[in-house]
């Protein structure tokens, strides 16, 4: 297989939380071409922020979109062309602010795509402002007297959308993150996964979820279980939050598109008014 | 003046089924060879207020509703009094004989019949049809079968209804006869602009439409809906207009080709996208059915003043193509036409029009089209890049997935500035050799859209006339009473400077619905036209060929 490096310069900071994102999901793509996946079917989209230079840095096709909308243009790529896998990657900022609209419908709809959300909880690239993930408090440029902002659940908003796929993970735990990933993306319908990403500029979290992260063994056992392990205030606990067997929107819809000609297809419109 | 023309009004509360009636009224023209154009005047709301629906038929193509019409039929008393300035000399007003008390209008016992006929809740509007069939002499068999057809449910109770109000109007002896005979020469059917619009676009190619609704492009979304099976086109209601559009550039990136549709409201969400597609080289055709702004402005009334905002599109400097029809026929040929100029030139293309243009109704014959083709090839030998850097500004497009190309194709669109492969660069020489390679296709586009009619010419007087858009339907009415040379730009980006330029500096009235003279000051810019006169109109409405008549002829003594 070629390699899924380009030879772009990476300019995340040394450190950032993005290379392990970026290092499990190429351990997770090769995982899946050794099992038969096609990379020609294989397309990425990404938002605009630190986690949208991911775009550049891997060698896969793809649509380096508008901030907020990478789950929009990722929704139409798949119901024009639903034999593609297909995967995009959100920041806080994107996924949870600008684009929120699109997060909560994909999983709505059950589309049958993968969202990969980098919670670093904050802007880091417009250089530390507060996000919509960021805690109260949070000291950022846009909020210099701490931020007075209720942070929302991912886990759980995502889960309360109908999100089909539902989970967390941890950036400096890479075969995890690349086990779920894997899931994830091999999941049929709407797949969520969360990484945790410490951002060494502007919030450092390596040593908050060094220590209190936890993987879960099991699926929780509802959706309540699920809710309240994703929102304890001391753990981080870490795997597969929720999963279920729904209808996947492309299915649904079905709609074959024609192969008529020009000519056809205005003798069509006389045939059938 | 009207005298080669029949015109109907049917007016009553939202809620009776009016458009419906109206639209009845002109299929059982069409099919007795009359042509028909027919409009609603409708408020925003479900039930009530007032609405009310022309439809105007007769031996020659009709551009335009006329507004005094030979039949008025009203519903309540609220129309009886708002109408009665509507009648043409020796036109007739029906209403029911309970609110004709009082007036000059033709009482007929219609809440009585739909009593006895229905028990409570009837079909008034049925009563209408049945009016204008009697009144014109349409065999009752004909009348019947229409409405078997057009209204599915309480069949029985529909027919027996309108062949009484039928008959009640027979037995009045009232008739009125025709001023010019029926021809067998129009074997066309009824369609709405929008439905053009449509059709125009798919028989183009489109797989896919992405839309949230916005009066008064909505019901091309609702036409695609119904239709989407039969026609493979995939439609999605999305969760907004930014979703739809940027969607839409997921599904121009598969391979497939894709529109979107609003109003100005929701193609202002949208012009993040617009500025995109331009970025990514996304064919993508954006349809703008204009109404009465700013902001929510007047949702059910037509009007031209986003001219430059269409112009003007996006963010940031890109080719674009921006064109207008003017009459449903071209409504279809240029949908077509410019979803395939987008593929050609790989920009976004607009589709400029108007509430009057997309919810009238017309007879239209399909016209026959042939699209040009075209093909970019990509040198077999060399690594496949998305924006290879050539003479035409229209790099080769490959898509995604094992069916369309090999696992060592990489396919990058990107919304940053790109180098050739499409990632993402910061390069000052890139930056200038990427958006040169850009700004090329606009020459390519002007080439390109040679091959279609850019510019129509109506009419032969000494008096030039400018407009575009459905504002060219309104005088082409006009233009049967008094000649003057009326010139349409259809397209508007690239402007058709070849064409045109036999009218540079020429003086010229220029009609609009606008409150400012956009189009004028836009073909000053243009042609440096000398405008004499500005005819303006902005509260909504239509001109009526008298209107304008009146307008020009005032122009041309001022």
């Amino acid at each position: 297989m070629r390699s899924l490096k380009s030879l772009k310069e990476n300019t995340w900071c040394i450190g950032c939380g993005n290379f392990g994102i970026f290092a499990a999901f190429r351990k997770c793509i090769q995982s899946l071409v050794d099992e038969g996946y096609s990379l020609a079917d294989i397309v990425i989209t990404s938002g605009i922020g630190c986690h949208g230079k991911i775009f550049d840095y891997l060698d896969i096709s793809g649509v380096y979109g508008l901030h907020g909308r990478a789950l929009a243009t990722a929704q139409g790529i798949k119901i024009a062309n639903p034999k593609l896998h297909v995967i995009s990657f959100g920041g806080d900022g994107d996924s949870m602010g600008e684009g929120l609209e699109h997060t909560l419908f994909a999983a709505k709809r059950n589309m049958d795509i993968t969202l990969i959300l980098h919670n670093n909880g904050n802007y880091g690239l417009t250089t530390g402002q507060a996000s919509p993930l960021s805690n109260i408090g949070f000291k950022g440029i846009s909020t210099p007297n701490g931020n007075v902002e209720r942070p929302f659940n991912a886990v759980n908003l995502l889960i309360e959308a109908g999100a089909s796929f539902v989970a967390r993970a941890y950036s400096a735990n890479i075969d995890h993150l690349s086990h779920i990933l894997h899931k994830a993306i091999i999941h049929r319908g709407f797949s969520f996964v969360e990484v945790l990403q410490p951002c060494v500029s502007y919030n450092n979290t390596y040593e908050l979820f060094n220590n209190n992260c936890m993987i879960l063994d099991t699926l929780p056992t509802d959706k309540a279980h699920a809710r309240s392990l994703a929102s304890d205030p001391d753990v981080f606990y870490l795997g597969v939050f929720h999963e279920q067997q729904l209808p996947v929107y492309h299915e649904s819809i079905a709609i074959q598109s024609t192969s008529m000609t020009l000519a056809q297809r205005i003798q069509f419109i006389h045939n059938n008014k | 003046m009207s005298h080669r023309v029949f015109t109907v009004l049917v007016g009553g509360k939202a809620g009776e089924g009016i458009k419906k009636a109206a639209q009845v009224i002109g299929k059982i023209a069409v099919a007795n060879n009359y042509n028909v154009f027919q409009t609603d005047d409708y408020q925003s709301l479900i039930k009530g207020g007032h609405n009310f629906s022309l439809v105007s038929l007769g031996k020659d193509p009709i551009y335009c509703t006329y507004k005094k019409a030979n039949i008025v039929i009203s519903f309540d008393k609220r129309s009886v009094s708002q109408h009665k300035q509507d009648i043409a000399p020796n036109g007739l007003h029906f209403c029911d004989d309970t609110d004709s008390h009082g007036t000059e209008c033709v009482g007929l016992p219609l809440l009585r019949l739909m009593k006895e006929h229905y028990g409570n809740q009837g079909n008034m509007s049925l009563a209408s049809v049945a009016i204008f069939c009697a009144v014109l002499g349409i065999p009752l068999k004909i009348m019947k079968d229409t409405i078997k057809k057009e209204f599915r449910r309480y069949v029985p109770e529909n027919m027996a209804f309108a062949e009484a109000v039928y008959s009640t109007v027979k037995e009045k002896g009232i008739s009125y006869l025709l001023e010019f005979e029926l021809t067998n020469s129009c074997s066309s059917e009824l369609y709405t602009g929008n439905q053009m619009i449509a059709l125009g676009a798919w028989v183009a190619g489109m797989d896919c439409y992405f839309s949230y609704p916005m009066t008064p492009a909505s019901s091309i979304l609702h036409y695609l809906a119904l239709k989407q099976s039969d026609l493979g086109v995939t439609t999605v209601h999305a969760e907004s207009e930014l979703a739809a559009a940027n969607m839409a550039i997921g599904a121009c990136f598969a391979g497939k080709r894709a529109a979107v549709g609003s109003s100005g409201g929701g193609i202002a969400l949208m012009q993040e996208a617009f500025s995109l597609a331009g970025m990514v080289e996304a064919p993508l055709l954006f349809i703008l059915s204009s109404r009465p702004g700013p902001a929510t402005g007047v949702s059910t009334y037509t009007a031209q003043e986003d001219l430059y905002f269409a112009l003007n599109q996006g963010h940031g400097e890109f080719p674009r193509i921006v064109a207008s029809p003017d009459c449903l026929e071209r409504a279809f040929s240029l949908t077509a036409e410019l979803m395939q100029l987008a593929w050609a030139s790989q920009s976004p293309a607009i589709l400029l029009t108007e509430k009057h243009l997309s919810e009238s109704m017309a007879n239209v014959k399909i016209p026959d089209l042939s699209l040009q083709e075209y093909t970019f090839q990509e040198q077999e030998d060399r690594e496949y890049w998305r924006y290879r850097i050539n003479q035409s500004g229209v790099s080769a497009l490959k898509f995604p997935g094992s069916d369309n190309c090999s696992e060592d194709d990489v396919i990058k669109w990107n919304s940053n500035e790109h180098l050739e492969s499409g990632v993402r660069t910061d390069d000052p020489e890139c930056i200038i050799n990427m958006k040169e390679k850009r700004m090329r296709k606009s020459d390519t586009i002007y080439k390109l859209s040679k091959a279609n009619k850019r510019v129509e010419i109506y009419g032969s007087g000494n008096i030039l006339v400018f407009a575009y858009g459905s504002t060219a339907l309104e005088l082409r009415e006009a233009l049967k009473y008094y000649n003057f040379t009326l010139i349409v730009p259809i397209y508007l980006d690239p402007f058709p400077k070849e064409e045109l330029a036999l009218y540079r500096e020429c003086e010229a009235i220029v009609v609009e619905h606008s409150s400012k003279p956009n189009f004028a000051r836009f073909l000053k810019e243009q042609l440096e036209l000398k405008v004499k006169a500005n005819i303006l109109r902005y509260d909504g409405r239509h001109f009526s060929p008298e209107e304008l008549i009146t307008a020009i002829k005032e122009a041309e003594d001022a």
